[in-house]
């Protein structure tokens, strides 16, 4: 299992690593943090990294390290990390180039093995896409700050599962609302959902929602199976079902106290870039954390 | 979908997100190209135009990589039958772009010989600890430096001295949030107010030389730096006092860092054997460029400083490879190409006589307003596309707008280097701004007010001072 955390700035990011650490523990992942940096026009890169080499040499240190290296002792701090080398500090001395727009910091084997700290500049989703289809993620962390249109071009572009840890509160009781339907993704989610729920140790809502009065028995089925699997797993899990517009009622339901968890839309691309999905809607109208599980 | 899975649907709604300016840009040229040409322009002249506008969409949308576009608009001046394959290829390269190529190599060579400990020395010499004198100072060295080397060399070079002296002066970022603001952008600006100084401060410089040339108008260097240096010195204390009002630094004083500079860059200052010769190669190729330049061109000058210093080995050819963006020089070949067609196709008469005969009147009863009209257009595109681009595109067409072509030309230059708006809009902004120091946001709280000054400025300037020269 690879994750991926993408962060931005010092101010914004704690509650995303916060909760993308406790992610990336509960599924004993191997995690990698990336902050990718604004994009320089291209007329000036190469006289920006002339004068960027100049500021070394003045031991000024370039864009987006002070990033990575406030997310490094945040980890460490909180405990997330262990260093094997706390004299040492941040080995700034250890960022090294891997391809046109991609730095990385040497960790493993010297300072720390628990995590990757990456370094990219240029646009930001194409540069996210880039890294996970390269470095093959199975979920991508982002912030939930006043980027909705970002969040939602990663879960239409990026193949990995998507955590938006929107409006995190380490102080709020949280429960889980795992939405469930017939839909291939579901089982997917559930599998994530148990892993989320035994991360954050909280209960778990099976909410499934039907736009008529009538539960088929393909619906009835997935909410029994995914209720014996939370009892299996030694989760406290109730069955809830609502009748209306699924998006809205899970919206509305999750308010600011749930994390969600929902499958992908199998909708095809094309008719999902035109009409949109439900996870798509939900992310969008949420108030709260939620998992698109690809 | 038609044997396609969803993953390579997605891969391909990603790409068409990624390049929807490219499309748009295309699709808006197959418009156009089926208009009908307006009266009085050839097939030619109006299929130039086309690329003009779509060459000029993907610059400003940065779809496809730099030289991706200086290849669209080379193969589709073939392609369209404005030039033969061979005719095309030979206006893609010229002295202008000899210069551009010659002058990005050279600020590797300068910037690597670790001037700067000597620069830093030097202002606080002349400038003492008092902030204004300092912010001046940033202002006046900058600019003066730029003037002949250029602004991107000099901005690189000055912004590790910049940020040296706010560090020593707090390490606590927010207590000096606008006296970093009023230093970095004293460099930024001081650059860019000294770049139009002589020509070899630009390539934008050269490119309208060229064009001049090619009008059988000549200026040498002097003649140059006579018309244009003194609105340089105008401008430095304008753009000192002008930032001193916008930001109010924190400190009035700066003792601390000033001292502290001064320990840190005493022991590297010292003058070596090296520093010297290449000082005397620079200085070498700056009495090139005053006397031969008109003989043997800028560029051929700027190229034989680089191969000088290559020569002398003070600088790597590694080095010079890795830090010269080839794709910007190919870009700058196919717009000047592009320049030099608009011109020959009959493209820049049939624009410059069609705005003519909308503000001909007014153009007539008072003159300057055809410079203010020239300033402004130039100004907006060199901010949201580059300097250098702007020229080689407008200017053919600016020059035919009044009766004295070299006037027009030099307000095109002139106006090319306020690229004060934003952080993109100049090199050297864009260099002041990687430092971190600054946030976008200040370079339009300052821009808008120093590019009202220096549009009035050089309006005044070019329908007062350089009467002396009629």
């Amino acid at each position: 299992m690879k994750i991926l955390i993408a962060i931005s700035s010092k101010e914004y990011s704690g509650s995303t690593l916060s909760a993308g650490m406790k992610v990336a523990q509960a599924f004993k992942a191997s995690t990698t943090i990336v902050d990718v940096g604004e994009k320089v026009s291209e007329f000036s890169t190469k006289v920006v990294e002339l004068a960027q080499e100049r500021m070394e040499s003045w031991d000024f240190d370039g864009p987006g390290i002070d990033v990575l290296e406030w997310a490094f002792s945040y980890l460490a701090e909180k405990e997330f990390i262990e260093r094997t080398d706390i004299e040492a500090g941040f080995p700034k001395n250890m960022l090294f180039k891997t391809n046109g727009s991609r730095s990385e910091v040497y960790l493993k084997g010297t300072i720390c093995d628990d995590v990757n700290l990456i370094l990219r500049n240029g646009e930001t989703i194409a540069e996210l896409r880039d890294e996970v289809q390269t470095g093959f993620y199975d979920v991508t962390i982002i912030g939930g700050s006043g980027k909705r249109r970002m969040a939602h071009d990663l879960v239409q572009y990026i193949d990995s599962s998507i955590f938006v840890v929107n409006q995190y509160n380490s102080n709020q009781n949280y429960r889980l609302l795992l939405a469930v339907d017939d839909s291939p993704g579901t089982g997917r989610a559930v599998k994530y959902g148990i892993r989320i729920a035994q991360a954050f140790n909280i209960g778990v809502d099976l909410l499934t929602v039907s736009k008529n009065d009538h539960f088929g028995d393909g619906y009835k089925a997935a909410a029994e199976r995914a209720a014996k699997f939370m009892r299996r797993s030694g989760i406290e899990a109730k069955n809830v079902f609502k009748i209306g517009d699924p998006s809205e009622i899970i919206v509305k339901m999750a308010g600011d106290n749930h994390i969600i968890v929902m499958g992908s839309s199998s909708r095809n691309p094309i008719k999902k870039f035109f009409q949109g999905s439900k996870p798509l809607t939900v992310m969008e109208n949420c108030k709260c954390p939620i998992l698109i599980v690809k | 979908m038609l044997g396609f899975s969803d993953r390579s649907l997605a891969h391909f709604l990603f790409w068409v997100t990624q390049k929807k300016w490219f499309l748009i840009t295309m699709a808006f040229g197959a418009f156009l190209l089926f208009l009908p040409i307006p009266e009085g322009l050839s097939k030619e002249g109006y299929r130039t135009i086309i690329i003009v506008i779509t060459a000029l969409m993907l610059i400003l949308t940065e779809p496809i990589p730099l030289p991706a576009i200086a290849m669209y608009i080379l193969i589709s001046e073939v392609y369209f039958g404005i030039g033969s394959a061979n005719a095309i290829a030979k206006s893609f390269m010229n002295d202008a772009v000899f210069f551009i190529m010659g002058s990005l190599m050279l600020a590797v060579a300068i910037v690597k010989q670790g001037w700067d400990n000597r620069i830093a020395l030097g202002i606080i010499k002349l400038t003492g600890n008092k902030t204004g004198n300092i912010v001046f100072g940033f202002t006046a060295i900058s600019a003066l430096l730029a003037s002949f080397l250029g602004e991107h060399t000099v901005a690189a070079i000055m912004l590790p001295i910049g940020m040296t002296l706010i560090h020593y002066t707090s390490e606590n970022k927010q207590k000096v949030q606008n006296l970093s603001a009023v230093i970095l952008f004293a460099i930024a600006y001081g650059c860019l107010v000294g770049s139009i100084g002589t020509p070899s401060g630009g390539g934008r410089n050269v490119i309208m030389i060229d064009y001049f040339r090619d009008s059988n108008i000549s200026i040498s260097y002097l003649d140059w730096m006579l018309r244009v240096y003194p609105l340089v010195i105008i401008q430095i204390p304008i753009v000192s006092w002008l930032l001193l009002k916008t930001f109010k630094p924190e400190f009035s004083h700066l003792d601390t860092g000033i001292r502290k500079l001064v320990v840190r860059v005493a022991k590297s200052a010292e003058m070596t054997g090296r520093n010297t010769v290449a000082v005397f190669i620079f200085l070498m190729v700056f009495a090139g460029w005053v006397v031969l330049s008109e003989s043997v061109g800028l560029g051929t000058i700027a190229l034989t400083g680089v191969l000088l210093y290559l020569v002398a080995g003070f600088v790597r050819w590694e080095d010079l490879n890795r830090n010269t963006h080839w794709g910007v020089i190919l870009l700058f070949g196919s717009t000047i190409s592009l320049g030099s067609n608009i011109k020959a196709t009959g493209a820049a008469m049939w624009l410059a006589s069609s705005i003519v005969d909308f503000v001909g009147p007014i153009i007539n009863s008072m003159p300057f307003v055809a410079d203010g009209i020239v300033t402004i257009m130039t100004a907006i595109l060199a901010n949201v596309l580059s300097s250098s681009a702007t020229v080689a595109v407008l200017g053919p067409i600016t020059m035919n707008l009044g009766s004295d072509n070299l006037h027009m030309g030099l307000v095109t230059a002139i106006a090319s280097a306020f690229g004060y708006f934003t952080a993109v809009a100049a090199p050297a902004c864009t260099i002041v701004y990687s430092s971190g120091m600054v946030k976008a946001k200040d370079f339009l709280k300052v821009g808008w007010k120093m590019g009202i000054i220096s549009i009035l400025l050089l309006v005044i300037y070019a329908n007062t001072y350089w009467l002396l020269f009629e």
